[in-house]
C-alpha cells in the first residue's frame, strides 16, 4: 500500500497490538505535553499537532530501567535469576528522522568492544516507522548535523504526511516491509530547518579549547539536572546499581547523565569535573569531539530535545551557536 | 492470627528507644500477649523517624505502620516528639493527596509504664489490618496514563510592550557601575543571564516568558565566586528569599534585589497569585502590564483532586510518576533545594532508589514533596521544569494547605514568622494521635 489513511494506521497499530507486539507513539499526557509512550490502545496514537515529543525513541533499546539479572542469597548459595531471553517485538510508530537516525548511532556504542546482549536484544526486536517532519521549530537543527527531515537513517519505513490525512508510505527494509508490505511512496513537502552552525567549526573548537573561560561563562545557568541527557535521542551513559530486600536482590542498569556532579565523584571525594561548566563542556566534548574520534560521526542528531526541555534555555545549540569562530585553523 | 485467606498481616513499628520501646518490654515482662505479626524497629526518639521510613515501610511489603513514641512533655530530649508531631500533621496531608490507605498509617505515644496500652493497640492495629487485607499501593496499574488534574484555564498574559524592562537595564547598569554589585543576576532573551559589566545590562529582558526563579543561583558557588549578587525577583520568586535568609542560607545584605511588579506569566500559580508586588526588594520596578486580575482560590485544583477517590488519586499519582525520569530537574530548579548532597544522592546506605521504577519514583516524590512543607514558596519551578509534565504543583499545594490551614503559615510571606518545621508547639493538633 502506498497510501495510508490516519484510520488506516490505526487498525494497523491495533492488529499489531492485538498480535502481541509492543508499539510505541506519541501520546498527549498533558497540556501541551505529548510524549513517546507505549500505547494502551490505538486511540492513544496522536497523529497530529505536535511538532516532536518531549522524549526520544531510545527507550525502545535503552530502557531508563533496566533489570540485568536477579539474585537470592540462600545459606551458603547464591543463586542467580537471569532475565527474560526474549523481548516482544516492538514498533516504534511516528518517530522522527532525528529519532531514527540515533538508534544506528547507539548501535556502534553497545557492539563496539563488547556486544551488550541486553541492548541488542532489543534492538533486534524493533522495527522503526518514521514520519517525516514536514515542520520545524528554532531548536531544531537535523540538517546542520548531516541529516534532514526526510532522512531515512535508522528507519525501516517512512511515511510522509500528506496534510489531508493520509500518508505516503515508503518501505526501506525487511522488518518494515513485514509491517507495511513493499510501497515506495515519493517524498512529501518537507519544511527543513536552516542551517545553524557549522560542524567542523564547532568539532575543531571543542578539541582544541579545553581549558577556554567560554565552557565555564555559559554554563553559569546550567542547574545540573539531566533533562538534556535523558530526553536526547542519543545519550547513552547508564549507572549500574544493586536493589536489594531482604535475601532476593536485582542488578539493574539505570539512565545517568554527565550533568549530575554524582557522575564523577570519586570514592575519595575529589571530583574531576568540579564545575557545571565543566560538565557541560563534557557533554558538547563528547557529542563533537570524542564520539566522532572513535566512531567517525557525531553523537548528536539535531533533534532540539535538550533545548526544548531545558529549564534554563540552555541546549546543544544554544551553546553551539555561541562557539567563538573567529580562531586560526 | 492467620486470615479466612490465608493472610496474616504485617505491620511495622518504629518506636522510640525510651517510651514506646520500653512500653513493649513491659508487656512481654508481664507476660501479656500480642498478636506476633509487629516488628518493631527501635529509634533514638520519633524525631528520628524520617517520613522516607513510612514510605519505605510499605515498599518491602508493610500491610500497616505504627509510629510510637514518649508521651507530649516525656520525650527524653525534651522536644523531639514534638517535632514529629507537626512533622506528622502535614505528612499524613500529603498521604492523602497521594491517595495512600490512611487507615493503615497509625501513631501513638505510649510511655514506658503502658505494657497494657502496647498491647492494645497492637491487637487492635492487627485486628483492623486484618480485616483490610494486603496492602501492595504500588501495584494499583492504572489502564493508561491519565492527563494532569491541574490543567489551568489561565491564559498567558498578552505580549506588551514593557517599559519596564528599559527601567531594569538602567537599574543593573548603574548597580555595576557604581560598584554597588559585581554580578546582576536577570532574565535574557532565552534564560537567566549573569550581567557583570555595566555595557551588557542591555542583554537583560523582562517579558512575559521571565518565568524562572533566579534566587535559586544564589546557592551556587560559581556564581558566588562573581562578587555580590544582585538578583531580578518577581513576588512570588521573592518569598523564596525570605525563606532563604530564615534558614542560614542567604545574607540579606549580601544580596540586592531588584523587585519586579509582575502581572502573571501566564503559569497556572500566576491566576491565583497574591504577591504581584514585591514587598521586600531593595528597589523595586512598577509593572507596566495590565493590572492582574483578582485572584482564584489557589487550591482550586488540588481540590478537584481531593474530589475523587483514594484508589483513583493514588492512580493518578501512579500513571504521573511512571513518567519520571529521574533527571532531577525538579530538585535542581528548586531556591530550597539547597542540600550539598541530597538524601536521594546518599548510598551508604542507599535511602531513596535510584532506579526510575515505580517505587523508587513515589520514594523520590514523596521525599522531595515532605522536605519542602512549610518552605516550598509556591513557585512553581520543580513542574515547570519538568519534562514529562509531571503534576507536583498538586503535591507542592497539598502541603502549602496543610501549612495554611493548621498553622496559618504560608511560606516566605511573612519575614518575622518562625520557620513552620524546625520549631513547634505545645497546642499542635494531635487528634490522629492515640
Amino acid at each position: 500500500m502506498t497510501t495510508l489513511t490516519q484510520d488506516a494506521l490505526r487498525k494497523l497499530v491495533a492488529q499489531w497490538m492485538a498480535a502481541g507486539k509492543v508499539c510505541v507513539g506519541p501520546v498527549r499526557v498533558a497540556a501541551g505535553t505529548v510524549l513517546f509512550q507505549r500505547l494502551a490502545s490505538a486511540g492513544d496514537l496522536l497523529l497530529d499537532g505536535w511538532l516532536r515529543p518531549a522524549n526520544s525513541i531510545k527507550e525502545l533499546v535503552l530502557p531508563r530501567h533496566e533489570p540485568l539479572y536477579g539474585y537470592r542469597a540462600d545459606r551458603n548459595r547464591i543463586e542467580l535469576l537471569d532475565p527474560p531471553e526474549t523481548v516482544p517485538e516492538q514498533i516504534a510508530i511516528c518517530a522522527h528522522p532525528c529519532d531514527a537516525a540515533a538508534l544506528p548511532i547507539l548501535d556502534k556504542v553497545f557492539n563496539w568492544d563488547y556486544r551488550d546482549e541486553a541492548y541488542n536484544r532489543r534492538r533486534e526486536a524493533t522495527t522503526v516507522i518514521t514520519l517525516a517532519c514536514t515542520a520545524s521549530d528554532d531548536e531544531c537543527f537535523c540538517t546542520s548535523v548531516g541529516l534532514a527531515p526526510d532522512a531515512e537513517r535508522g528507519s525501516d519505513a517512512m511515511l510522509f504526511d500528506r496534510g489531508d490525512g493520509t500518508f505516503g508510505v515508503r518501505t526501506l527494509t525487511d522488518n518494515g516491509r513485514a509491517a507495511l508490505g513493499d510501497s515506495t511512496a515519493k517524498s512529501g513537502k518537507t519544511n527543513p530547518p536552516p542551517v545553524k552552525f557549522d560542524l567542523f567549526d564547532a568539532a575543531r573548537f571543542a578539541s582544541r579549547h579545553f581549558d577556554d573561560p567560554f565552557w565555564q561563562r555559559h554554563a553559569l545557568a546550567c542547574v545540573g539536572c539531566g533533562a538534556c541527557a535523558f530526553t536526547c535521542p542519543v545519550c547513552h551513559c547508564f549507572d549500574i546499581v544493586d536493589e536489594r530486600s531482604g535475601h532476593d536482590g536485582m542488578r539493574a542498569r539505570n539512565w545517568d547523565a554527565c550533568q549530575f556532579p554524582m557522575f564523577t565523584l570519586h570514592a575519595s571525594g575529589h571530583n574531576p569535573r568540579h564545575t557545571q561548566g565543566d560538565r557541560q563542556r563534557q557533554r558538547i566534548y563528547h557529542k563533537f569531539h570524542m564520539y566522532p574520534e572513535k566512531f567517525g560521526e557525531t553523537l548528536c542528531t539535531g533533534c532540539g530535545n535538550c533545548a526544548r526541555n531545558c529549564p534554563v534555555g540552555l541546549g546543544v545549540l544554544p551553546l553551539v551557536t555561541e562557539i567563538p569562530h573567529a580562531e586560526p585553523v | 492470627m492467620s486470615g479466612t485467606e490465608g493472610f496474616s498481616p504485617k505491620i511495622v513499628a518504629y518506636v522510640c528507644n525510651w517510651c514506646t520501646y520500653l512500653g513493649a518490654d513491659l508487656a512481654g515482662t508481664a507476660r501479656l500477649e500480642y498478636p506476633p505479626n509487629v516488628r518493631i524497629i527501635r529509634l533514638p526518639c520519633t524525631g528520628r523517624i524520617d517520613t522516607n521510613m513510612v514510605v519505605k515501610a510499605f515498599e518491602v511489603g508493610a500491610d500497616a505502620v505504627l509510629v510510637s513514641g514518649c508521651h507530649p512533655g516525656d520525650c527524653h530530649y525534651t522536644a523531639g516528639n514534638y517535632h514529629a508531631r507537626r512533622r506528622w500533621m502535614l505528612f499524613r496531608d500529603l498521604l492523602e493527596v497521594v491517595g495512600f490507605d490512611m487507615r493503615r498509617i497509625h501513631f501513638s505515644w505510649i510511655s514506658a509504664a503502658e505494657g497494657r496500652k502496647f498491647q492494645q493497640v497492637i491487637t487492635e492495629i492487627t485486628e483492623r489490618t486484618q480485616a483490610l487485607g494486603p496492602y501492595r499501593p504500588y501495584e494499583a496499574v492504572p489502564a493508561r496514563p491519565q492527563c494532569g488534574a491541574g490543567a489551568s484555564a489561565c491564559q498567558p498574559a498578552a505580549a506588551a510592550d514593557f517599559p519596564a524592562q528599559t527601567k531594569l537595564r538602567e537599574t543593573a547598569a548603574r548597580l555595576l557601575s557604581e560598584g554597588a554589585v559585581k554580578v546582576v543576576i536577570g532574565y535574557g532573551a532565552r534564560g537567566p543571564v549573569f550581567i557583570t559589566k555595566p555595557e551588557d545590562a542591555a542583554r537583560l529582558v523582562w517579558n512575559e516568558s521571565c518565568f524562572a526563579n533566579l534566587t535559586t543561583y544564589l546557592k551556587r558557588k560559581e556564581v558566588g565566586a562573581l562578587g555580590k549578587p544582585a538578583v531580578v525577583v518577581k513576588g512570588c520568586d521573592e518569598r523564596a528569599l525570605v525563606v532563604l535568609e530564615k534558614e542560614s542560607q542567604v545574607d540579606r545584605a549580601a544580596v540586592y534585589s531588584i523587585g519586579m511588579a509582575c502581572s502573571g506569566m501566564g503559569q497556572p500559580k500566576c491566576a491565583a497569585c497574591d504577591t504581584h508586588q514585591p514587598r521586600f526588594a531593595n528597589e523595586t520596578i512598577a509593572s507596566d502590564g495590565a493590572p492582574a486580575a483578582p485572584p482564584v482560590d489557589r487550591y482550586l485544583e488540588l481540590d478537584l483532586l481531593l474530589a475523587k477517590s483514594p484508589d483513583e488519586r493514588l492512580a493518578f499519582w501512579t500513571a504521573e510518576f511512571d513518567r519520571c525520569l529521574k533527571c532531577y530537574a525538579c530538585r535542581q530548579v528548586c531556591p530550597m533545594c539547597y542540600c550539598e548532597r541530597c538524601l536521594a544522592d546518599k548510598n551508604r546506605p542507599q535511602a531513596i532508589d535510584t532506579s526510575p521504577h515505580r517505587q523508587g519514583n513515589f520514594a523520590w516524590h514523596l521525599s522531595r514533596a515532605i522536605h519542602l512543607a512549610g518552605r516550598c514558596v509556591g513557585c512553581d519551578e520543580c513542574t515547570r521544569a519538568c519534562p514529562a509534565a509531571i503534576d507536583l504543583r498538586l503535591l507542592n499545594l497539598a502541603l502549602a494547605r496543610a501549612a495554611e490551614t493548621k498553622f496559618g503559615y504560608r511560606a516566605g510571606m511573612d519575614a518575622a514568622a518562625e520557620p513552620l518545621v524546625g520549631a513547634y508547639s505545645l497546642t499542635d493538633k494531635e487528634e490522629f494521635i492515640r
